[in-house]
């Protein structure tokens, strides 16, 4: 056993932190440390910026055109990334649909989308959530029905990210409607610009557009952008969520956030001193200080072993995640204090110019925390998570 | 104690739950919100019923309720998640007014209780947090009466208020309240909205200029006035906070009992069952201590009356952001939408710790009185 980074690990820290603090640019990272609504264009322009460097593809290997990191050479990263101030990386790509392709995808559908990929020439969504389907993903109603070279596909996706950029879709869709539940599911990537699909906005707590629902009216997928073998997308959607879920710990989104609580708390003055040196609010920081040591211990044990390739673990790493996350927004917002009060969506844009009559995070912090609320939703609920432990680790 | 209301309570509350049941729908507050000004109609129908002058003495047109009653009829008002300026006007307006004494009880109570005036306390300064001590907002005597400097902001619902009750610093350095009306000239308004579906308004004022009888209190008479004012406005918000808490713990009973997931309701899952479990005991305490708190308001120890409301209000902040966080969670994806009322409970819910004082603010209270 050896605890301490190496000093190659160390030397890569500091090439990554280098990097972030020469390239990541400007408007971008201020928008992103003030809490502002980022564009397209905002997260095309940093992935653009990692491709030129031969980090587009920080979780893939090398024959696909990915930098090979291990895990823990990906967990630094990630967290000297995000505590620069940069965009999150698109996960529908990286780290959805591309490892689904890499395992399980044609030759012809990895040379046609892979590629495109790190410089997001091809914006993904996932299609799998359904208004009645949700933590019970296995109920979708989705249909996806042959018809001579293709399919057509009839259906409602909901909760869909960042869908109104989107150029393609992987989506589940039964296939076999005589199956039970989780048979009869397959997987196809379909055209977002095909007709029949309708993208519409689903505002959200904090007045924002980030998911949308889809409607599939007759739309047509070719037979060959079906993944794998017809029937047994409900494999590779299982495959796709357990990358999903190691991300999930947000390690790099707790240390932005706790650097942007501590400036918050410094430029706060309660009764003539800073917010930061009451000490009621001193050691609400230094638990929360506390909460990220140990999350960040133990995404390295995770991430150390087997590579980070996520078993129910990742459970573990969900859970807590979201829940630090949860409290970081709310000792922001308790920072800001009487400011968090007024609120306008529009403040949230960097072009509208002004951000409300308080101080400048004040109002993005009572958003933040309405919207932090869904870290313990999205990515399978706090609950499930619960009961994939109860029944997957601890054997019950 | 007698934990029953009185006929004349359970009347008011029962035609309260009629009113705002039929006129406080979800499209109507939504629709309400978005117009951004006061709805006026709804505003008269709560005067009919007599919410405005609840307590205020019949000599100045009120019904000269006991303080008791704000808890039925504000319990009422949060379960219908009632947005207009209750609480800035007729309880906090009514208060500090009250506490004033002299000519401007006759002079603007009876408005504030048939709603034809709204009121709204302008006490707190841009970065000064919670401290209610004027500072930074001057008033000089003048020949003709007072001139008024300085800013405040998050007045509540201060861009429909007709006057605003101003804490200031005078020449001396102790504090007085002036009433400003708001055509006075010398005042600059921002209306912002707030992140609950409500208004606050940021006053500046720049040589604004009163009359001599703008003057409602000065020294130690004016700091128990503000206090009184505050003392109600946390009283009635604690009342609010526990129905709204009630009202969103039925909603959240209800969707899980029609959402189903691995085909069954969502309610047969016990793990859900404690959560709701959970909530239902977080509610009944805040209930009990918006009890606390409307009986501090006749509590003759001042240390003791200070010590009720601080921890009453502490916990309406804690029981009601435990309670609005599980709802949402209960819902699931929907409760993140802006599409379904539970996201309005929440947001409420949400904002009634940084109103009137948040809970280190209260710890602060209690450690001082310790």
């Amino acid at each position: 056993m050896n605890l301490t980074w190496t000093p190659q690990e160390r030397r890569f820290q500091e090439e990554v932190r280098a990097f972030a603090e020469a390239k990541l640019p400007q408007d971008i990272r201020d928008k992103v440390l003030r809490h502002q609504r980022l564009e397209r264009d905002d997260y095309v322009r940093w992935h653009n910026i990692l491709a030129d460097q031969g980090w587009g593809a920080p979780n893939w290997p090398v024959e696909h055109g990915g930098t090979g990191w291990n895990a823990m050479q990906r967990l630094i990263f990630e967290v000297e990334c995000f505590k620069a101030g940069a965009p999150r990386l698109l996960p529908f790509g990286l780290s959805m649909i591309g490892p689904v392709l890499m395992k399980y995808g044609s030759p012809e559908l990895q040379a046609r989308f892979l590629p495109r990929i790190p410089r997001v020439e091809d914006w993904w969504c996932q299609g799998y959530s359904e208004p009645g389907s949700g933590s019970d993903l296995a109920s979708l109603k989705t249909r996806a029905e042959r018809d001579g070279d293709g399919y057509v596909v009839n259906g409602q996706k909901t909760w869909t990210t960042l869908a109104q950029y989107a150029d393609w879709m992987f989506c589940l869709a039964r296939t076999d409607p005589e199956a039970r539940a989780q048979r009869g599911i397959s997987m196809l990537l379909l055209d977002m610009r095909a007709p029949g699909v309708t993208v519409r906005p689903i505002r959200t707590l904090d007045g924002g557009h980030d998911v949308n629902e889809v409607w599939l009216e007759n739309v047509r997928v070719p037979a060959a952008n079906l993944v794998g073998e017809e029937n047994q997308g409900w494999t590779y959607a299982k495959y796709l969520l357990g990358h999903e879920r190691t991300g999930i710990a947000g390690l790099g989104h707790c240390h932005r956030e706790l650097g942007i609580l501590k400036r918050m708390a410094e430029n706060a003055r309660s009764r003539g001193r800073p917010l930061l040196s009451d000490s009621r609010m001193r050691d609400r920081i230094s638990r929360i200080e506390v909460d990220i040591m140990a999350l960040e211990m133990l995404l390295l044990r995770v991430a150390a072993s087997n590579d980070g390739a996520p078993g129910p673990e990742a459970s573990v790493l969900k859970i807590r995640g979201s829940e630090i996350q949860q409290d970081l927004a709310m000792l922001q917002m308790e920072v800001a204090g009487p400011d968090a009060w007024p609120y306008d969506p529009d403040w949230m844009f960097a072009e509208a110019g002004w951000h409300g009559p308080g101080p400048e995070m004040a109002a993005a912090a009572g958003a933040g925390y309405a919207d932090m609320r869904k870290t313990s939703i999205y990515g399978g609920t706090t609950e499930v998570q619960k009961g994939i432990i109860a029944r997957q680790v601890l054997g019950l | 104690m007698d934990f029953i209301y009185t006929e004349e309570q359970r009347m008011l509350a029962d035609s309260l739950r009629r009113l705002v049941d039929q006129a406080w729908t979800f499209p109507q507050r939504r629709a309400r919100q978005a117009a951004g000004v006061l709805d006026r109609q709804a505003w008269s129908a709560l005067a009919e019923l007599g919410v405005l002058g609840l307590n205020i003495s019949q000599d100045f047109g009120g019904f000269g309720e006991v303080p008791a009653s704000l808890l039925p009829v504000h319990l009422e008002l949060g379960r219908g998640l009632v947005s207009e300026p209750v609480i800035p006007s007729a309880v906090m307006g009514a208060a500090l007014l009250d506490a004033c004494g002299g000519a401007a009880r006759a002079r603007w109570l009876p408005p504030v209780a048939a709603g034809e005036a709204i009121v709204s306390v302008a006490y707190q300064e841009p970065g000064r947090r919670y401290d209610t001590d004027p500072q930074d907002c001057l008033a000089t005597e003048t020949a003709g009466g007072w001139r008024l400097d300085g800013a405040k902001h998050l007045v509540w619902h201060g861009a429909a208020a007709s006057v605003w009750l101003v804490s200031a610093r005078g020449a001396d350095g102790r504090a007085l309240l002036l009433a400003v009306p708001a055509d006075a000239a010398g005042v600059r308004v921002t209306d912002t909205p707030t992140l609950d579906g409500a208004r606050c308004a940021r006053l500046d004022f720049d040589g604004a200029v009163l009359p001599s009888d703008a003057l409602l209190a000065q020294g130690e008479e004016a700091e128990r006035a503000l206090a009184q004012a505050l003392q109600w406005g946390s009283a009635a918000l604690c009342a609010h906070a526990a129905g709204a808490m009630e009202r969103l713990l039925e909603i959240t009973v209800d969707y899980l009992k029609t959402r189903k997931q691995f085909g069954q309701p969502l309610a047969s899952f016990q793990a859900l069952q404690h959560r709701l479990a959970e909530m239902l005991v977080a509610k009944e305490l805040a209930l009990s201590m918006a009890y606390v708190a409307v009986a501090a308001l006749t509590e003759p120890d001042l240390a003791q009356r200070r010590r009720m409301i601080a921890s009453a209000k502490l916990e309406a902040a804690r029981a009601g952001r435990l309670v609005a966080q599980m709802a949402v969670q209960l819902h699931g994806g929907m409760g993140m939408t802006d599409e379904l009322e539970v996201g309005d409970y929440f947001k409420r819910l949400t904002v009634v710790d940084p109103l009137l004082g948040d809970i280190a603010e209260q710890l602060a209270v209690l450690e001082e009185l310790a």
